[in-house]
C-alpha cells in the first residue's frame, strides 16, 4: 500500500454513543441549525406543529401563505394536514414545493434538508453573495450578506 | 495559512475582511491547531458541515469567491492556492499551486471596480457550477452522516456520506473527506485511482484560473 497522508487517524470516529434526540422527538437539520421537535406527527411526511416551522427555516404560516419576508407561498391542503384532532403544517410536502431536497433516516427520525434553490437564485443569475450564516472560532455570528460596503475573501482549505 | 496571515497584514486594509474557512469534520481538533499555528487575526470559521461549499457549489479546496461592496461576486472557484507548494525532491518531487493569484487579489484590494482581475456577472454566473437536484441533495446526505457520526454511529455516517458521494461525483471534498475514515487516509491509492477516473471523465475540480502572469 502507498504510503498515506493521516494527518489524525485517531480523530475519525473519535465520538461516543450518544443520543440524538429525547426519545419520541425528531431533529430536523437546515442551514447549520439542528431543531429538535418533541410535537410532530412523522411518518413518510414530516408533520410539525404551525409555529416551529419559523425555528426551523424562517417561514411562518399566516393567514395569507407561508412567509418569508415579502415572500408569501399560499397555503394548500397539501400543506395543512387534519389528523389526530390537530393542525400540522406539512414539512417536507413545503420542501417538495420549493424543489428543496431533502434526506430522511426514519429510523433515528432525523430529516436534513439542502438549501431552498429560491434563496440562491440571485447567485445564480444575478451574481450576488448568497446569505449564508456563519460562526466564526471566536463564537461572533455574521452573515455573508452583512460584509456590504466592504471587500471579502472567503476561502476554504482543510486539514485532509 | 501563515501565507495568508502575510498577505493580510501586507494588504492591511481595513475595508477588506479575509474569511478562511476549514472544511473539515474533524472540526477544531484538527483544524484549530493549524490555524493558531499562524496566529491569524483574519476571520476563521471551522465548518464542519461544509456549508460554504454547498453554498458556492464548490467541489474542492482551496477554492474562493471575491465579493466586492455591493455583495456581488467578481471572481469564483479557482484553485484559490496562495504560493506554489513544492515537496520531495528527484523523481519524487511533487509541485502544486500559483504565484499569480496573490498579486491579482492585492491588485483587486487596491483599485477596486478599476482592477483587470475582476470578472463580469456574465463570466461569473457561467463559472458557478449548476447543481442538479441530486447533486443538491448530497449537502443534505453529507449533513445527515457527519450528525450520526458526531452521535458515535460511524456505519450510519458511513452510510449517508457514501450517499452524498454517490449523488455528487463531482465533490472532491466529499471523496477526500470520506477518505480521512479510511485506513489509508485522504491521499493514498483509493483517492489516487478516484482522481485518475475523475480527470479521465472530463471533470475539473477547479475552473481553469483565468490571471494573466506578468
Amino acid at each position: 500500500m502507498a504510503s498515506a497522508f493521516m494527518a489524525y487517524p485517531e480523530l475519525r470516529h473519535p465520538f461516543a454513543s450518544s443520543s440524538i434526540h429525547s426519545e419520541g422527538s425528531v431533529t430536523v437539520l437546515y442551514e447549520g441549525r439542528q431543531v429538535e421537535l418533541a410535537e410532530h406527527a412523522a411518518g413518510e411526511a414530516l408533520l410539525i406543529r404551525p409555529d416551529d416551522l419559523i425555528n426551523i427555516n424562517g417561514f411562518e404560516v399566516k393567514p395569507e401563505g407561508v412567509c418569508h419576508g415579502d415572500l408569501c407561498i399560499p397555503l394548500t391542503t397539501a400543506l395543512l394536514v387534519e389528523q389526530d384532532d390537530q393542525t400540522w403544517f406539512d414539512l417536507t410536502a413545503f420542501a417538495d414545493l420549493l424543489e428543496q431536497p431533502y434526506v430522511a433516516d426514519h429510523e433515528a427520525r432525523v430529516w436534513s434538508f439542502a438549501e431552498i434553490p429560491a434563496k440562491r437564485h440571485n447567485m445564480m443569475t444575478e451574481a450576488m453573495a448568497p446569505s449564508l450564516e456563519l460562526t466564526d472560532r471566536q463564537g461572533n455570528i455574521f452573515n455573508i450578506t452583512d460584509l456590504k460596503g466592504k471587500k471579502a475573501l472567503i476561502v476554504t482549505w482543510s486539514s485532509w | 495559512m501563515p501565507v495568508w496571515q502575510r498577505i493580510y497584514e501586507e494588504l492591511n486594509d481595513p475595508n477588506f475582511v479575509l474569511i478562511c474557512v476549514a472544511e473539515d469534520t474533524g472540526g477544531e481538533a484538527v483544524a484549530g491547531p493549524i490555524f493558531d499555528a499562524a496566529a491569524p487575526t483574519y476571520v476563521q470559521i471551522v465548518d464542519e458541515d461544509h456549508r460554504v461549499s454547498s453554498a458556492f457549489n464548490f467541489v474542492n479546496v482551496p477554492s474562493a469567491a471575491w465579493i466586492d461592496e455591493t455583495g456581488r461576486i467578481v471572481r469564483i472557484d479557482e484553485g484559490t492556492y496562495s504560493m506554489i507548494h513544492s515537496f520531495g525532491e528527484g523523481e519524487q518531487a511533487i509541485t502544486f499551486g500559483t504565484d499569480v493569484y496573490e498579486p491579482a487579489l492585492k491588485d483587486w484590494i487596491q483599485s477596486g471596480a478599476q482592477s483587470r482581475y475582476i470578472q463580469s456577472v456574465e463570466t461569473i454566473t457561467a463559472q458557478i457550477r449548476q447543481h442538479t437536484p441530486a447533486q443538491r441533495q448530497a449537502d443534505a446526505a453529507f449533513c445527515l452522516g457527519n450528525l450520526f457520526r458526531q452521535h458515535g454511529d460511524a456505519a450510519k455516517a458511513d452510510h449517508y456520506w457514501q450517499l452524498a458521494r454517490t449523488l455528487n461525483p463531482d465533490s472532491v471534498n466529499f471523496i477526500r473527506q470520506n477518505l480521512t475514515l479510511t485506513e489509508e487516509g485522504s491521499a493514498g491509492e483509493q483517492f489516487q485511482k478516484m482522481m485518475g477516473e475523475y480527470v479521465s471523465a472530463g471533470r475539473d475540480y477547479y475552473r481553469p484560473i483565468d490571471i494573466d502572469h506578468e
